[in-house]
């Protein structure tokens, strides 16, 4: 098989409604790495359900087609089906049965064998920590309790390739955490992690590689680092130096340097605005003014500004 | 298939354990005790009283009170089972978690009628047995051994009924966007079959075939006490009788209640309408009677059904 999980080639998705269309998913081309934790990052209507539900079998491409563990989403959906975990946007779970019963009905549709069955599932629900509450029916779960019994749902196939849909929607901090945790633990077994949210800052930390999709579109994609750094070489590198000495001298030195836009006094520091990493030029020039630097540093920018800067970019307002 | 089984089954448990069965079947079990004591008290009693010979034997006394008691609660029972029994899923989100499991779209349906199918022949049995042993003790009547052949058979064809009505429900279940939708409407088109259509048919009949003989009676020339008609007239008016009969049939026979209630009286044996001096069938000559009726109702239930499973297997899950 290939290193990809997940390929998609021209995928669109076109909804009739009313008479007039509404283009949710729109000529897509993208991959999702093996064992990477993926985020699908866009605002709301964006097509990002869409397109999981495609990818899943649940909704039927109108042109385009993908793949998903190798498997064809459309000719081989029901493949596609029994090798990959899928949590549905707001869970989907049966709220009049117990976690225990929930369980027990997934695991019958998907063939596992009865003696097998019961201990696949109280494995599970020790995993997501559910374990206690077993008999509880969902109606009386916290968010975070359906929602990691949803994931224990999903969990239930051993599947290499786990999809969630908008997983920490209404989760507090402290669910956010130990989903992350869970997150990082799946993934360190060797599975591929895609989710899909609306808030960055709630998962974008924890996904190695993201895209930032638009009104059907993919804005941008790629691994954090990369699109960091390429982020950085657009914007600029804010750089940090830390200096004893005289800094206006040291700062109208550095002002007259190629790559240079700005300079700003600091407390007791300099920040400097640069279209290159220049931090090897200005040790240089600071021990040719005897300027003594006791710490320089590149002010990477956070996800946020990455998620601003394509958002907007792609987005609405554009 | 084992998942056919697991849907059924999973069904089946949620629609015996629910409050709309419970209390369905209760309620009809009072209101058809209701029902058989104001017959014995209203007609018997009145009977009796005027010196009015009352048949006798179980069919004879209790056959039409089964009969239009259960033509009113299997289309009942048909359509509380069938009205949510896709959107129902669809709304609560649970159709995505199931649909994303490795199973047919078709199995899902089968399982849903499978159990349905089940659910309403234990729900229409105990109103049939409610029915006969309120018969029984409040009208003092026991049936045959024939009659027990005709009640066993008589339960099936309102299995079918119910069934019919069941795959109406679950076709509108299947289109409509809420449940609610699919509520409105299967009730709707039951009150039009139940209550609209026959006044319709009956209307008009009445338009194109008016009956002249109160004219012919009010002739003037003729002595008050000489208002017999002549064989003649009386001939004429059989047949204008007849003939509006056979309008309001055909209207009628739009119906699945007026296939229901034919079914109903030729295998329990009740005469049709005042007019009609039928002489007894017996069971094989009722059977025989019944069999294009029962047609209508097996084609009502399985065009339905197979139109619900077209529309499902193509139907994107939102
Ligand atoms: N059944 C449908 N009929 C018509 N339009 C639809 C349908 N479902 C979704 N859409 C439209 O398709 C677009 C993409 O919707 P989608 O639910 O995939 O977005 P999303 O990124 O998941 O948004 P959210 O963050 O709100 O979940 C939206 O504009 C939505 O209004
Ligand atoms: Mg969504």
């Amino acid at each position: 098989m290939s290193e990809y999980v997940i390929e998609t080639y021209g995928l669109t998705k076109i909804y009739r409604s009313g008479g007039g269309t509404v283009v949710a998913v729109d000529r897509l081309d993208f991959k999702v790495e093996k064992s990477s934790i993926f985020g699908l990052l866009g605002p709301n209507g964006a097509g990002k359900t869409t397109l999981l539900m495609m990818l899943t079998g649940l909704i039927l491409p109108t042109s385009g087609s993908g793949k998903v563990l190798g498997y064809d989403i459309v000719r081989e959906s029901r493949e596609v089906r029994r090798m990959v975990g899928f949590l549905p946007e707001g869970f989907g779970l049966y709220e009049h049965l117990t976690a225990e019963q929930n369980l027990e009905y997934i695991a019958a549709l998907n063939d596992i064998p009865k003696p097998e069955r019961r201990k696949r599932i109280e494995d599970i629900l020790a995993i997501v920590g559910l374990y206690e509450v077993k008999d509880r029916r969902v109606s009386g779960f916290s968010r975070g309790m359906k929602q990691r019994l949803g994931i224990a749902q999903a969990l239930l196939k051993d599947p290499e390739l786990l999809i969630m849909d908008e997983p920490t929607a209404g989760l507090d901090p402290e669910g956010s955490k130990t989903f992350k945790d869970l997150v990082s633990k799946l993934n360190s077994e060797g599975r591929t992690i895609v989710l899909s949210t609306h808030l960055l800052f709630e998962v974008g930390p924890l996904c190695s590689s993201i895209a930032i999709m638009n009104r059907g579109r993919i804005v941008v994609q790629g691994r954090v680092r990369d699109l960091v750094s390429k982020l950085m070489s657009e914007e600029g590198y804010k750089i940090y130096v830390e200096v004893r000495g005289d800094s206006g001298r040291f700062a109208s030195a550095l002002m007259g340097m190629d790559g240079v836009r700005g300079v700003r006094m600091g407390l007791d520091g300099l920040y400097i605005d640069s279209t290159k990493d220049i931090r090897v030029d200005i040790v240089k020039i600071a021990s040719e003014l005897s300027i003594e630097v006791s710490s320089i540093r590149v002010e990477e920018p956070s996800l946020e500004d990455l998620f601003m800067r394509y958002y907007r970019g792609g987005g609405v307002d554009a | 298939m084992p998942s056919v089984s697991t849907v059924a089954s999973r069904e089946f448990s949620d629609i015996v354990r629910s409050k709309r069965f419970i209390i369905l079947v209760a309620v009809f079990s009072i209101v058809f005790m209701v029902g058989i004591a104001s017959i014995y008290l209203t007609v018997l009693s009145t009977a009796r009283g005027l010196g009015i010979a009352m048949p006798t034997g179980f069919i004879g006394r209790a056959a039409s009170v089964v009969a239009s008691s259960i033509s009113y609660f299997a289309p009942i029972i048909g359509i509380a089972l069938g009205c949510d029994a896709i959107s129902g899923e669809r709304e609560k989100g649970t159709l995505r978690t199931v649909l994303a499991q490795p199973i047919y779209r078709d199995t899902f349906i089968t399982g849903k009628f499978l159990a349905a199918f089940l659910a309403v022949s234990i729900a229409v049995s105990i109103a049939s047995l409610v029915n006969v042993g309120g018969s029984m003790v409040i009208l003092g009547v026991t049936p045959t051994g024939e009659d027990m052949v005709r009640l066993a058979l008589f339960v099936a064809f309102s299995i079918l009924y119910a069934v019919s009505y069941y795959g109406i429900a679950i076709l509108l279940s299947t289109v409509a966007r809420r449940t609610t939708q699919s509520v409105i409407v299967s009730v709707t088109l039951w009150a039009i079959f139940t209550f609209a259509i026959p006044i319709i048919a009956s209307l008009v009949a009445y338009m194109y075939r008016p009956i002249t003989s109160i004219e012919i009676m009010g002739r003037p020339g003729r002595n008050a006490t000489n208002i017999r008609p002549s064989p003649e007239e009386m001939q004429r008016i059989m047949e204008q009788i007849r003939a509006r009969a056979a309008i309001t049939e055909a209207i009628n026979s739009i119906t699945p209640n007026h296939h229901f209630t034919k079914i109903a009286q030729y295998i329990l044996g009740i005469p049709g309408s005042i007019m009609q001096s039928r002489p007894d069938l017996s069971i094989y000559q009722g059977l025989a009677s019944a069999w294009p009726h029962t047609l209508v109702l097996v084609l009502v239930a399985c065009i339905t059904l197979i139109a619900s499973y077209m529309i499902f297997v193509r139907q994107e899950v939102r």
